[in-house]
């Protein structure tokens, strides 16, 4: 493993090396440096699976990270390239050319971060959320709580009680 | 469009899997484990859970509710609610988890479950007894937490230093450092039924949160108007229960309070407080000490419009803060700034004034519309042993008094005090501080003395000596009267057949003498009811020296109300500010109904 990350550092711009194990490396690299990374670890370096394509959203930061995690089945190893995109202006090169199912990942990243991949088939179908008419709900700035409550009807009977409140009912009613 | 063999032979060849172990799995009879770290359904361990809220709050599909447990009693604490889980809305995220201040809540890796009553998907978690109760698979919190369990560290002036002088030990926080802590509170609330005062603990944390330092002071002033002196002196029972302190540091409450009092400028106060334009006066109340009870008593009673007199035996306010806690812990200015805005409120001061001497007691229920009576406990007990009497031979709050009227006692090289409370604390650290060696005798362990911790702990760091199971049985003294050591025995702790706390009993011929130049008694103080003719006192219901009153402060005499330290057992600053602002309304209350 370690050849091939030092393969990578001598091939693209890498900008970070993670070792999480012997057989997990996380390796960041520039936006668009990723999709030539992914294919030559594919094409020279045997990683011919790709196990899923995932983003973090760091708010904070302005940034989503893409992470393309592939898999070599004769090391049993795998190695994510990550790479972190503007998150306002969110638009990532496309994978859809490497694999099939780089088509499902990004309409799923589509619908749920709102990330524009050109050119992928069917990218702008609904993946999960049909008829879905608010901000792409897996970014943070979604307040899942405030929609839960004005899509959802209450349970008939809820009741729930605030701590400090109940002990005072309880233990200074009269204060 | 003609027909291909394949097509002919493709539906007979499929007969071939008829012979091969299906892929599909036979529900029940296949086990479906969740893997080791699966996010099943809640487990709670409702011993360990206090009831904080904490997993409600972060539910971002409010699938939790807080709901009372029979059996479970709400007590401080522990607010005898425990969470329900509605499954319907639950996502499985573990956030709850990820937050639970105790760690009692967790979640199995079970998530098959098959019932036909929709309401079996909502149970509470550890009280609904559930198959999975004991399965030790699932999700606990890996390590992280989702606030910083470790206290924003107090600067404190090193002990080397400290002990050449009375400056303020600790230094207060910083704007920074203030919002890093209060960035720490879940605002579970569950500390403010601890408090005495019950004040909204994390109402003025989020006004911190928010650098609205205003609104902070205004919460204060809503239960405390001495918020100064508790930010520095105070007890904080309100620590003792903090739910981040159950895993990590709890918050630095005390020390967030004092930051919002020293932090809001004194002349803004009036107009924050809306104190610019109080209600015409109308009765008028005479309060009998101008300790923290009293102030208290005076300034709700004069935001309510009554006027107020406060008689006050000694030339300053602030009773025992004033006389009691050194320097060190509480500076003199202080308390001076908060008298201060009483003053300007309105509030009379009759300093040298004391009842029984300067004015009878009889005069003054006569002229007033009710009386307050914060009196304090004044009168030390005394050891009890030879020697006690002369010079070299002192008590601890008349020898903290001298201290803090800028008085320098003869003390010599070497004091013994006596006693293990937060007074003998005070005491030896005061001692330090005059340049002797202190050796504090105790009668009981470490661990059984009434006082702080931390004032133990700074004793420690002063290079204070204590000496626990020691009972004193003489003061020794040369042939001149003058003070040169303590005699005392040893004594082992034996346990109390009725499961108190253990008992010292002296051990036979264990005599020791400590050579020292002075001895400091303090071993506990009582009220002087002498102000009080006996007709006074005969009607004034009193238990075991105490002044007994019902929930509004009222004493057995009508219009006399009492407070502080000669009326609640805890006798301490908070305790008498509580019980100054029951007392106000109470009388409030009293007055109103008269009308």
């Amino acid at each position: 493993m370690e050849k091939i990350i030092q393969h990578l550092q001598g091939a693209f711009d890498v900008k970070a090396v993670k070792k999480q194990r012997n057989d997990l490396y996380f390796v960041t690299v520039g936006k668009d440096q990723a999709i030539p990374a992914v294919t030559y670890l594919r094409d020279a370096e045997g990683f011919s699976h790709l196990v899923m394509i995932t983003v973090a959203d760091w708010m904070e930061k302005g940034v989503f990270e893409l992470n393309y995690i592939v898999h070599n089945y004769q090391l049993h190893a795998d190695i994510s390239i990550c790479t972190n995109i503007d998150r306002e202006e969110a638009t990532m090169h496309s994978a859809h050319h490497l694999w099939e199912q780089a088509w499902t990942y990004q309409r799923e990243l589509k619908e749920m971060y709102g990330i524009e991949f050109p050119g992928s088939p069917r990218v702008d179908e609904s993946f999960n959320l049909e008829g879905w008419d608010n901000i792409p709900p897996m970014r943070r700035e979604f307040d899942t709580l405030k929609y839960a409550n004005e899509t959802f009807f209450p349970r008939p009977g809820r009741v729930s009680h605030d701590p400090a409140t109940y002990m005072k009912q309880k233990l200074y009613p009269n204060e | 469009m003609s027909m291909k063999i394949k097509d002919i032979i493709t539906p007979f060849s499929a007969w071939s899997n008829i012979v091969k172990k299906p892929v599909t799995v036979k529900d029940p009879f296949t086990e479906r484990p969740g893997a080791d770290r699966y996010r099943g359904f809640h487990k709670n361990d409702v011993e360990a859970c206090i009831g904080c809220g904490s997993c409600e709050a972060v539910c971002e599909n409010q699938a939790i509710d807080l709901v009372p447990v029979e059996g479970i009693d709400t007590k401080k604490g522990d607010s005898g609610l425990r969470p329900l889980v509605d499954y319907g809305r639950c996502c499985w995220c573990a956030l709850c988890v990820d937050i639970c201040t105790t760690g009692s809540l967790t979640m199995s890796n079970e998530y098959t479950w098959v019932s036909d009553d929709p309401d079996d998907f909502r149970f509470i978690p550890g009280v609904d007894k559930k198959p999975w109760d004991n399965n030790e698979k699932g999700w606990t919190n890996p390590g992280y937490s989702l606030y910083n369990p470790e206290r924003v560290n107090m600067e404190e002036i090193e002990p080397d230093e400290r002990i050449t002088n009375f400056i303020e030990i600790v230094k207060g926080y910083s704007k920074e450092q203030a919002e890093k802590e209060a960035d720490r509170c879940v605002s579970c609330g569950i500390c403010v039924a601890s408090c005495p005062a019950h004040m909204d603990i994390p109402g003025y944390i989020k006004a911190i949160r928010d650098g609205n330092l205003e609104k902070g002071l205004q919460l204060l002033y809503d239960t405390n108007p001495l918020p100064e002196i508790c930010g520095r002196v105070c007890t904080h029972r309100c620590e003792e229960v903090c739910s981040v302190g159950v895993k990590g540091d709890a918050l630095a409450i005390r020390w967030l309070k004092r930051y919002i009092a020293d932090n809001v400028p004194f002349e803004d106060y009036k107009r924050i407080l809306g104190l610019d334009s109080l209600p015409e006066a109308k009765k008028h109340i005479a309060i009998i000490g101008a300790g923290p009870s009293g102030i208290s008593a005076a300034y709700y009673l004069r935001t309510m419009g009554y006027r107020v007199t406060i008689f006050e035996a000694k030339e300053h306010p602030g009773g025992a803060t004033m006389y009691g806690i050194p320097k060190y812990r509480l500076p003199m200015e202080m308390l001076e700034q908060e008298i201060g805005l009483l003053e300007e409120m309105g509030v009379q001061f009759r300093f040298n004034m004391m009842i029984g001497r300067e004015v009878k007691f009889d005069e003054l229920y006569a002229a007033y519309d009710a009386v307050f009576m914060g009196i304090g406990f004044e009168k030390p007990y005394l050891i009890a042993i030879e020697g006690e009497e002369g010079p070299g031979s002192m008590q601890a709050i008349d020898f903290l008094r001298e201290v803090n009227e800028g008085k320098k006692p003869e003390i010599g090289n070497h004091v013994a005090v006596i006693g293990g409370g937060n007074v003998a604390m005070d005491a030896a650290r005061v001692s330090r501080r005059l340049g002797a060696k202190v050796t504090v005798l105790y009668r009981r362990r470490i661990v059984d003395m009434p006082s702080d911790p931390e004032e133990i702990e700074g004793c420690e760091q002063e290079g204070i000596h204590i000496e626990p199971q020691t009972i004193p049985t003489r003061i020794v003294k040369d042939e001149k009267g003058k003070v040169t050591g303590i005699e005392y025995l040893k004594a082992e702790m034996v346990d109390d057949p009725k499961g108190r706390r253990p008992k010292p009993v002296p051990i036979e011929g264990s005599e020791t003498i400590l050579e020292v130049s002075t001895v400091i008694g303090a071993i506990g103080q009582e009220a002087y009811y002498d102000f009080l003719s006996a007709e006074w006192l005969e009607k004034l219901k009193l238990e075991r020296g105490r002044v007994v009153t019902n929930e509004n402060m009222q004493t057995s005499i009508e219009r006399l109300f009492a407070g502080g330290d000669s009326v609640n057992s805890t006798a301490d600053a908070i305790s008498a500010i509580a019980d100054g602002h029951r007392a106000a309304k109470g009388i409030d209350v009293l007055l109103s109904e008269n009308e």
